[in-house]
């Protein structure tokens, strides 16, 4: 037997979608390893989270609203998620694939002396264990992996590979003792918030991308932020626009960026090489639109529109907007 | 100051991979390797503090690879790093995050270090959890996705750290381990000179009988176990249309969208 721990990101009582799809799986997966579904979340403006947390399937959610979250790197939420973990006993650890996940994650595994799967998009159960399902080596090979041992695992998982459905009876909210005795090391002195990010791209339904092909930063602004708004979407770019100085890396996707699988992908003006593809193969629709017929994304789009982007995100813009009054 | 960055070794992006079916791993023979390419941020940034500090400070590169991979790490010496160590050992081989973590721990605190400098993620597993588990077992504070250090020395550490909505200030102790984004600068070329000297730097051979490690690594010590391997399901084939102006353009995508249940 063992339990499931979902790792809730949050930041003053905002957190991504992702939460509800990892609240949603939990309780699946500990039905299906025959444990209880427990969620962790800490630090400023937890108490909210854990309320909207009542209305998914959860048995225990475990809350720290402790100022330390906040003033220190890291360190207190590995203790507390480490405090959690040790309470229940043999757990599979979810969190979200994110650069707070990851951070979570690696330090985890030295703690609880676990596995690690990461970039997980499914997950299946063979012997009572679970097996996770995820891409690996840029996307050319699927891999099922599980862990050797019946105590702790850890597992990262993909933003948008769960559908996220609330229900179950209310969990109970737990508040979390302080673990005694610790002492932090990373101060954070300053935490400061950029307009230019791109929160949530990772978990975007829909992203709006663009490349070389835009050719300067007006038209991320002027043309391919307008047709994300109207989609309910996100902007994320190629390397070569970030490399350029076009937009913050922080919205850059591909190989040495983020991993976004949306429902709809658009690129615009993007190549397609494998540095980008390895960021986005598998989004459920890929559209590109590109001057150049014979660039490497037609080989893995689904539908390949040869014109002027300049022209058609524009037109295409209006098109959704007047559909989306209408409807 | 002595900085010591981990360099995983990764198979060429470009390259086609085989996975082979009875042992579920890369085939990595005959496949070109290349620095995981988060790893050049690392190198330049190592490289960068140790031209500022103009101190003394040498910059060592440690990686776990077989030894054929030496003309690899060659190039990371060729970039201007002093020297290298290569943990090389068949015992290693089918090592997971969590042995991959503590061999490479016990390595580093055999070498010694001040700062510890990482990429975020590998290229190849794409888990970004060894860096963490490193810290960990060497008991040094973990502070990641550097953009900027800010200042290094003296037993004292200050960088900017990226958030996913702007950047935090973080200051802590040395020794530390940091991991760095690819905004601390595009990882420079080696010099010809630089290719030249790298020849004569030193790479030293580490094995895992030096290390006395306390638990298994490699497939025995590994945490998590490969049960199957597939080919991702391949997409159908475009379709295209070519636009004579932007209205028709649009209508094809807008149609197509509508057509999947997008909009």
């Amino acid at each position: 037997m063992q339990h499931v721990i979902v790792f809730i990101e949050q930041r003053s009582g905002q957190t991504r979608k992702v939460t509800y799809e990892l609240a949603t799986e939990a309780r699946k997966i500990a039905d299906a390893l025959g444990g209880k579904a427990h969620a962790v979340v800490l630090g400023a403006g937890a108490p909210a989270i854990a309320e909207q947390l009542k209305g998914y399937p959860l048995d225990v959610v475990h809350v720290a609203e402790d100022p330390d979250v906040d003033k220190y790197f890291l360190d207190p939420m590995v203790d507390y998620v480490e405090a959690v973990a040790r309470e229940t006993g043999p757990a599979l650890i979810l969190v979200p694939n994110t650069m707070l996940g990851r951070d979570v994650a690696g330090r985890l595994t030295a703690r609880l002396e676990a596995g690690l799967l990461s970039d997980v998009t499914d997950f299946h159960f063979e012997n009572g264990r679970a097996v996770g399902i995820a891409p690996k080596l840029q996307g050319s090979t699927v891999t099922g992996c599980t862990f050797k041992d019946s105590q702790y695992g850890i597992a990262t998982v993909r933003p948008n590979a769960f559908s996220a459905q609330a229900g179950g009876s209310g969990a109970q909210v737990v508040p979390l003792a302080k673990p005694s005795g610790k002492q932090y090391a990373l101060t954070i002195e300053n935490d400061v918030e950029e307009a230019t990010g791109e929160m949530g791209l990772e978990e975007a339904p829909v992203v709006v991308s663009g490349g070389r092909g835009l050719g300067g930063p007006e038209p991320f602004t002027t043309l391919l932020r307008p047709l994300a708004d109207a989609l309910g979407g996100a902007v994320g770019a190629s390397r070569a626009a970030a490399d350029a100085g076009w937009v913050p890396y922080s919205m850059q996707i591909g190989q040495t960026g983020k991993i976004v699988s949306p429902q709809l992908y658009i690129a615009v003006g993007i190549s397609g090489a494998i540095q980008h593809k390895v960021g986005m193969q598998t989004s459920g629709t890929i559209v590109a639109i590109n001057r150049d017929g014979a660039v490497p994304i037609a080989d893995f789009a689904d539908l390949m529109v040869v014109g002027d982007l300049f022209q058609i995100v524009p037109e295409l813009t209006n098109l959704v907007t007047g559909a989306k009054a209408h409807a | 100051m002595k900085i010591v960055v981990t360099v995983k070794l990764v198979p060429d992006t470009n390259a086609a991979k085989r996975i082979d079916p009875g042992t579920k791993r890369l085939v990595r023979t005959g496949l070109e390797t290349v620095i995981n390419p988060f790893d050049e941020y690392a190198i330049e940034a190592a490289l960068q503090l140790k031209e500022r500090l103009a101190d003394g400070s040498t910059v060592t590169i440690f990686t776990m690879a077989p030894e054929t991979a030496k003309e690899t790490i060659r190039k990371a010496l060729a970039m201007g790093a002093d020297d290298a160590v290569m943990l090389s050992d068949a015992g290693l081989e089918g090592s997971d995050v969590w042995a991959t973590s503590y061999a490479a721990s016990q390595a580093l605190k055999k070498i010694g270090f001040d700062l510890v400098i990482a990429g975020g993620l590998a290229d190849d597993g794409n888990t970004g959890g060894v860096p963490g588990a490193v810290a960990e077992y060497l008991g040094v504070p973990a502070l990641t996705n550097v953009r900027k250090i800010e200042e290094a020395g003296n037993g004292k550490l200050r960088a900017q750290r990226e958030t996913d909505s702007g950047y935090q200030v973080v200051s802590g102790p040395l020794p530390s381990l940091i991991t760095v984004t690819m905004a601390v600068g595009e990882p420079r070329y080696a010099s010809l000179k630089g290719i030249m000297g790298a020849k004569k730097k030193t790479i030293t051979a580490m094995a895992l009988a030096e290390l006395g490690l306390e638990r298994a690594v490699g497939t025995d010590g590994a945490k998590t176990q490969v049960l199957e391997i597939s080919a991702p399901k391949p997409r159908e084939k475009a379709r295209v249309v070519e636009a004579a102006d932007g209205a028709s353009g649009a209508q094809a995508i807008f149609e197509f969208l509508r057509e999947r249940k997008l909009i």
